[in-house]
């Protein structure tokens, strides 16, 4: 530890050997006053009106006015220790251990070198994985016939005619969304189960586009698609579930990425927008820079990304 | 995070917490699953299991990727808090359970890959962590990971830059502090003067 010295003019110790602390910068001389533990007011000789006129503005004001940057930072990266996508995600499975794996979610946050007042991206993009899949969707149709099967394969919950009339009549069935196919909506309303569903808003009917003809793409297109925006010069959307293997989450990211790329291309003629940084992080875990890579840097452990956390 | 020296350094110590540290062990290969159940709250002796969750199944999941570690937190405070190590042979090649894209099911009973021969299960309740890991070490004979050079290196800076940062800091506020009621003191003699001089 250096011996601290003290400097006279902004009347502080000055510290020259601390590498982490670097000292304010040395304000220009404040005048010489008593010491705090006068408690008399300050008196001094009235001036001139010419002297107040002429008076040295407040030193700070002309600190202050030195010019905000126009872009948001963008640190060099040689310095960033950076991971492959399945190092990551060993780090993150690791933190988010013991959680169910459907409520821990990765997240990507892409990091941009743009100005700060541009325009900003902002698009809706449906993942090859979808990240929130907890939607229960009911369809109404002949579990056997092609609709429903095509149905149970695009993610429906509950697929079937009779066997889900009596399942809702006995309240046994739990589900968010239900749609019925064209064919069978003769039997929905024979059903008369207007009175289980209406008041939950689950009834299909033409007018909510809920009755369709091609059930499994109504399926999908109800999965949803999840929207991302730039704020702050980062874009940031969620990318996967704890439960996805490595693969997915790689083509989630590859979509996602490339998207954010398009965008930044549709753009390029109002601001330049680069990327700078990808970061991926989950839950509970903590923001790891990917460096592009997918394989473990490590390889004796055998590949264990493939398994389901 | 304000400044990318400062965001990596955060960054080391969670890593190197992860990586070492109470519950850093390598299992033998032959462990296909681990499950803990255990009360939400820890009226009742539930408290090793938590902490165990937090700090020791952490490191022993990032060492041991492949084996699935599971909890299931439902159970009431006077139940049993269990610790269940699912055994089987180990076999060179392992086939891993291939991706569905349909939606996934929370639940705490997860697809093994393999047929579990035995399970051996260890009382949580009203022990501590230490002790739970001690068990779970004599039972299935797991090595541990010991630091390596360079991590201990790592550690050592790490740890003097954060004792001499917290004592920077502390000079730094006494600084500011000062050159505030001194800047304060100007304020008002300035205040005084205009006042004086109208």
């Amino acid at each position: 530890m250096a011996v601290p010295r003290y400097c006279p003019s902004c009347l502080s110790l000055a510290f020259a050997t601390s590498t982490i602390f670097r000292a304010a910068p040395r304000r220009p001389a404040l005048l010489p006053l008593p010491p705090p533990q006068n408690q008399q007011p300050i008196q001094l000789r009235p001036a001139s009106t010419n002297a107040l006129k002429y008076r040295r503005k407040d030193p700070a004001a002309a600190q202050r006015r030195k010019k905000a940057r126009s872009t948001y930072l963008a640190p060099d990266l040689k310095n960033v220790v950076q991971f492959s996508l399945v190092d990551a995600m060993r780090y993150l499975r690791a933190s988010e251990v013991g959680r169910p794996p459907t409520s821990s979610k990765y997240e990507l946050d892409v990091r941009l070198r743009t100005a700060k007042n541009g325009a900003v991206v902002r698009n809706r993009l449906r993942l090859p994985h979808p990240v929130k899949t907890d939607l229960r969707i009911c369809v109404i149709a002949p579990s056997d016939s092609p609709q429903g099967l095509a149905a149970t394969a695009a993610g429906a919950a509950i697929v079937g005619e009779e066997e889900v009339f009596q399942a809702i009549r006995d309240e046994t069935m739990k589900f968010d969304r239900c749609l019925c196919h064209t064919d069978s909506l003769p039997a929905l309303t024979k059903a008369n189960l207007g009175r289980m569903l209406g008041p939950k808003g689950l009834m299909p009917s033409v007018k909510t586009n809920t009755v369709v003809k091609d059930v499994a793409a109504a399926v999908r297109e109800m999965a949803g698609a999840s929207e991302y925006r730039e704020r702050m010069g980062v874009v940031r959307m969620a990318i996967g579930q704890l439960g996805f293997t490595a693969e997915e989450v790689r083509r989630n990211i590859r979509a996602f990425v490339e998207n954010v790329k398009r965008d930044m291309q549709g753009i390029s003629d109002q601001t330049a927008k680069e990327m700078h940084e990808v970061v991926l992080s989950s839950t509970n875990g903590p923001g790891l820079s990917l460096n592009g890579t997918f394989g473990s840097a490590d390889a004796d452990l055998g590949d264990w990304s493939a398994a389901k956390a | 995070m304000v400044s990318l020296p400062h965001r990596m350094r955060k960054l080391q110590t969670r890593l190197l917490a992860i990586r070492l540290g109470s519950g850093a062990y390598i299992l033998p290969k032959d462990i296909n699953r681990i499950h803990m159940r255990f009360a939400p709250r820890i009226e009742g002796g539930h408290m090793g299991p938590r902490k165990f969750w937090h700090h020791e199944l952490v490191r022993l999941k990032y060492h041991n990727p492949a084996i699935s570690m599971t909890t299931d937190r439902t159970a009431r405070a006077e139940d049993p808090a269990v610790l269940s190590v699912h055994f089987t042979s180990p076999t060179p090649t392992q086939s891993p359970d291939e991706t569905t894209s349909g939606p996934a099911f929370a639940d705490s009973t997860p697809a093994a890959a393999q047929p579990t021969e035995r399970v051996s299960t260890i009382d949580m309740k009203h022990r501590t962590n230490a002790e739970i890991l001690d068990e779970l070490v004599r039972m299935t004979k797991a090595q541990a990971v010991e630091a390596t050079e360079a991590e201990r290196e790592e550690l050592r800076s790490l740890e003097e830059q954060r004792v001499k940062g917290a004592k920077d800091s502390a000079k730094s506020l006494e600084v500011r502090a000062r050159v505030a009621r001194e800047k304060q003191l100007l304020e008002q003699a300035r205040g005084e003067l205009a006042a004086d001089a109208v």
